[in-house]
């Protein structure tokens, strides 16, 4: 056969429906639905017409269409101005931009003291965040630095999704949440 | 980060690719050409064509319009319309179409039956 194959990238057609589990080591693009789990060492990609409903796992993980679900990537996960999840995050680094929707609880590992304190004050309190500057600018390349950077962000990130509830995930109802800065 | 990019595609209107590191255990559907090159279990049911390449290996039982097999295929397959197994397959079950082509080289196991008219392939 003759098919000039493009190694490493998988693509998950519009009309394709996937249910039960997907493993892999290379990236993934999902266009169509995806049911089940899902667990990769390298990089995840819905699109505005993809549906995860998957227990994902990932290395990185962008979206830019739906999950409902909780994603954990070691690396990061970044849900752009199209993206809409319903589930728990966790990752190092957790990328939300303006337009994007999700609701669910976002866990970045270890947050200093005071970051935390201040988190725990802040749930209780329903009404949105007070003046934040834009989530963070453009993804720096220096991991070190980063791991600063988090924890300003992690102030940040949690307090709006953080539910009352951790049943956030299987509830069917979305509340959207939408950040406009 | 990962291209959004388009990848052309291997062939006219596969626009899903299962790379060769991906393993799915479960259930595949749709309506457009599927390429595996990975591993699958479970069950494949599409509209239109499959591309089992060399590299791929499938555990399943597959309902589909064409199945062109270069990889392996241990199930039963039924096609609506052509089922091809190519040079270097290696094909265990039994195989329902209307058109069945086997090339030379192919290492097949299993019943042929094609007598059947109506439409397969869900």
């Amino acid at each position: 056969m003759t098919v000039a194959t493009i190694d490493g990238s998988t693509i998950i057609g519009e009309s394709i429906l996937i249910s039960g589990s997907l493993n892999g080591d290379e990236d993934l693009t999902v266009r169509g639905r995806v049911e089940g789990t899902l667990t990769l060492t390298k990089t995840l990609v819905v699109e505005p017409t993809g549906v995860v409903k998957a227990e994902v796992q990932v290395k990185n993980c962008i979206i830019s269409g739906a999950i409902v679900g909780n994603v954990t990537a070691t690396e990061s996960v970044e849900i752009s101005r199209e993206g809409r999840m319903v589930g728990d995050i966790s990752a190092p680094r957790v990328i939300i931009v303006d337009g994007a929707s999700f609701r669910g609880r976002i866990d970045m590992g270890e947050v200093d003291v005071e970051a935390e304190r201040e988190t725990r004050t802040v749930v209780s309190r329903p009404a949105p965040l007070p003046s934040r500057p834009a989530l963070r600018p453009a993804p720096r390349p220096v991991p070190i630095e980063r791991k600063m950077e988090e924890k300003t962000v992690a102030v940040a990130a949690p307090k709006p999704p953080a539910p009352p509830a951790p049943v956030a995930m299987g509830a069917v109802k979305r509340k959207v949440i939408v950040k406009r800065k | 980060m990962a291209g959004i990019e388009k990848v052309p595609s291997p062939r006219s209107g596969a626009h899903t690719v299962i790379g060769s590191s991906i393993v799915i255990d479960g259930e595949i559907s749709g309506d457009e050409d599927l390429v595996i090159q990975g591993t699958v279990k479970g069950r494949i049911s599409l509209r239109e064509s499959l591309y089992v390449e060399g590299s791929g290996v499938i555990e399943a039982d597959i309902e589909t319009a064409n199945v062109e097999v270069s990889g392996q295929v241990t199930g039963n397959i039924a096609a609506s319309d052509k089922v091809e197994l190519k040079a270097d397959c290696k094909v265990v079950g039994d195989i329902r179409a209307p058109r069945i082509l086997i090339a030379d080289g192919a290492l097949f196991k299993g019943n042929v039956d094609m007598d059947v008219k109506e439409t397969k392939g869900k």
